[in-house]
């Protein structure tokens, strides 16, 4: 006798093995053969075992869980501040910047889920939360779900892989003060050369909290075609210069409709560029980062063209593993009556000093004076900060 | 139809010749790759010898070469944990991925040291819930290792999996007289002489099989820097016990290590941090260990 959901549960089997094992160049393989293949597979499926989980100390399907706390104690000379990051400390004071659930496993053979929730000042908030493939064929990689776009070096990236406590301007006016993210999908395809070359494009719902160049929260606008979702394009090449030396470079895009008008569009170019000089042999694990990022933003706004751009350089010292140093210089524009940032009327500059104190790998103690010089405003404003983080759980390996 | 025969037969024919693409994380595992699978592999290793294995840059190269690889070697353990997940992750390589038979799990063969008993925290350092992942400076899990390696290799390319096994079987047979003969000439040291302090818990598997002692490391806990408190007991207990080596990785800071074996009278003796793949075979850089470590100890 043939139970219903036995049959059922063969047939899947038997479809997420063709999907696997679909004949690819170099493995010619006839229909006929697949398909009897498939079917003795799916006939022995019920007496394999499950695969046995290799080595490591992952308990068995068990997430990795992570739990990251990031808190500032900060002092600003004038309480009328310009910080403008979702994680940003903004008052003299205590200041909670985040609490980060993180969360992540293999779903299946083919795909790997994660997710980041995260508690901050307003409350909590699903941060990112995507489904990406490991198997595809062509050397593709799509991913599904809310993820932080793939727009420039630090966008894409948490506060705890961050070398300041917060984040540059440059990116929280351009793309929003909790970064350029949203509800899409991506792919990604990773070039056959000889060196690292990545294309991205990604295509998100256009949300004001997160793409506040797109979509303005007064007037957002129901998605009609493709034309009024987000897009965001990136390519990114990576050249080993030598064992000590590396250079990673990115140019990325983002279109969509601008806020408010409705035939006009809003479109940032930007350009980043991330030189690291770590000599191998170096028992200190010291290393000299440089990263610079530089956006470009043009807007249709009620019949007017408005141009802007900002960006920012860092420099940081990873002298041994439990000190970092890093310095930081940002300079922006800013354009008469901006509907997004009406008071941004000039240029700012803003400079920034840091140190930090790594009692272990887990543990942080961050040190940051600044010193904000906005054109409009008659005096600058002073900042001091001490910021702490803590990491508990399996947090998983940075992306370089 | 003749034409066509002989375009198939041109991109058809790599699939059959070229060599097996193996990727492994550590120098010392490309050595036992490159002899378990001579010509029929061509081994790439992530590392080198110089790098602290815990602490690799994810180097997005890296990427590239994992993307082509047809066999990945992991020490295991969450040695790698620091780097190689997003690597292989963005590798879009079905091939390699943890539970194919193209990942080949080292540690899986070693039978292990230092698996921690009860509940471990990190208040305990960076400790490795599945056991200490040093293994590979011993040449008994060595030649596990290149056994399991020629299993391995010869599931992913069964015509020549008689090869890989014999190959195999043949370098674990040298380590192994080898790993007797060592452990036989250190039996002969006085036993006072037969003890050490290590920098890193990284030489339990080198003190198992060489019959030694080790009485502290200079990290206080596994990953954490040594502390001047630390420092001081450990010392006391080398002067008590008359130790006469501090041994360590070339990857790990020396500052503190040169001070406290000046002060204890010790000899400081850096240990290579894996073979020099491609020039040096494992079996040379276990054996260069050894005798570094030997020549050190003998009074």
């Amino acid at each position: 006798m043939i139970r219903f959901p036995t049959v059922l549960k063969h047939c899947g089997f038997a479809l997420a093995w063709l999907a696997a094992t679909w004949p690819r160049a170099g493995h010619a393989q006839t229909t006929d053969d697949t398909a009897a293949l498939a079917a003795a597979l799916a006939a022995d499926v019920s007496a394999t075992a499950a695969p046995e989980p290799a080595g490591g100390g992952d308990s068995p399907l068990m997430p990795s869980i992570a739990l990251i706390f990031d808190g500032a104690a900060a002092w600003f000379s004038d309480r009328d501040n310009l910080q403008s990051g979702g994680h940003d400390p903004t008052r003299t004071g205590f200041n909670l910047q985040q609490l980060e659930l993180h969360m992540e496993s293999n779903v299946d053979p083919y795909v790997h889920f994660a997710a980041n929730i995260v508690w901050g000042p307003d409350g909590v908030e699903l941060e990112e939360g995507f489904a990406q493939t490991t198997a595809l064929p062509g050397n593709l990689q799509v991913k599904a779900g809310k993820f932080l776009n793939p727009f420039g070096r630090l966008n894409p990236t948490h506060p705890h892989a961050w070398h300041f406590v917060d984040a540059p301007f440059a990116l929280t006016k351009l793309l929003g003060g909790d970064g350029s993210r949203g509800l899409g999908t991506e792919c990604a395809w990773l070039a056959p050369l000889p060196w690292f070359f990545e294309a991205r494009v990604a295509v998100s719902h256009p949300d004001p909290d997160t793409g506040r160049s797109f979509v303005d929260a007064a007037a957002a606008k129901p998605v009609h075609a493709l034309g009024d979702m987000v897009w965001t394009g990136n390519l990114r090449q990576f050249f080993a210069l030598n064992d000590d030396w590396s250079l990673y470079w990115g140019l990325s895009t983002q279109q969509g409709s601008s806020p408010q008008a409705f035939a006009g569009s809003t479109q940032i170019y930007a350009t980043d560029l991330y030189l690291r000089w770590r000599p191998v042999a170096n028992t200190d694990r010291s290393a000299l980062s440089l990263q610079a990022e530089a956006l470009w933003r043009r807007r249709d706004w009620l019949g007017r063209q408005m141009d802007d751009w900002a960006g920012y350089a860092q420099l940081v010292a990873e002298i041994n593993p439990r000190w970092e140093a890093g310095v930081r210089a940002e300079l922006g524009s800013g354009v008469q009556d901006d509907p997004l940032d009406k008071a941004w009327v000039g240029q700012r500059q803003r400079h920034t000093l840091q140190a930090t104190y790594y009692p272990s790998h887990f543990f942080r103690l961050r040190l940051q004076g600044s010193v904000d010089l906005p054109s409009w405003r008659p005096d600058p404003v002073y900042a001091g900060m001490l910021a702490i983080e803590t990491v508990i759980g399996a947090h998983g390996a940075h992306s370089y | 139809m003749k034409k066509i025969l002989i375009i198939l037969m041109f991109f058809a024919m790599p699939a059959f010749a070229a060599p097996l693409q193996v990727v492994a994380t550590l120098p010392s595992l490309a050595a036992i790759a490159k002899e378990v699978g001579g010509p029929l592999v061509q081994v790439e290793a992530l590392t080198s010898p110089h790098q602290d294995p815990h602490y690799a840059d994810a180097k997005p190269s890296l990427i590239v070469t994992l993307n082509r690889a047809d066999a990945v070697i992991v020490n295991g353990l969450e040695l790698e944990v620091g780097w190689l997940p997003p690597l292989l992750q963005q590798a879009r390589n079905g091939k390699i991925q943890k539970g194919t038979p193209g990942y080949i799990d080292a540690a899986a063969s070693v039978q292990l040291l230092g698996v921690p008993k009860g509940v471990i925290d990190r208040a305990m350092g960076d400790v490795h819930p599945g056991g200490n992942p040093h293994f590979l400076i011993d040449p008994r899990a060595g030649a596990r290792v290149a056994v399991a390696i020629g299993q391995g290799l010869g599931r992913l390319d069964a015509a020549h999996a008689a090869t890989y096994q014999q190959n195999a079987a043949a370098l674990a047979q040298k380590l192994t007289a080898l790993a007797k003969a060592e452990t036989a000439r250190f039996a002969q040291l006085p036993p006072a002489r037969r003890t050490l302090v290590a920098y890193h818990d990284s030489l339990l598997y080198l003190v198992d099989w060489l019959g030694l002692r080790q009485i502290a490391t200079l990290e206080p806990r596994p990953g954490i820097a040594p502390n001047p408190q630390h420092v001081a007991e450990v010392l006391q207990q080398m002067k008590a016990a008359a130790v006469p080596v501090i041994a360590q990785e070339a990857f790990y800071p020396e500052n503190t290590s040169k001070t406290v074996s000046k002060l204890a009278g010790a000899k400081l003796v850096s240990l290579p941090g894996g073979a020099r793949f491609p020039t040096e075979t494992y079996e040379d850089h276990v054996r260069g260990l050894a005798q570094a470590l030997y020549s050190a100890l003998a009074p």
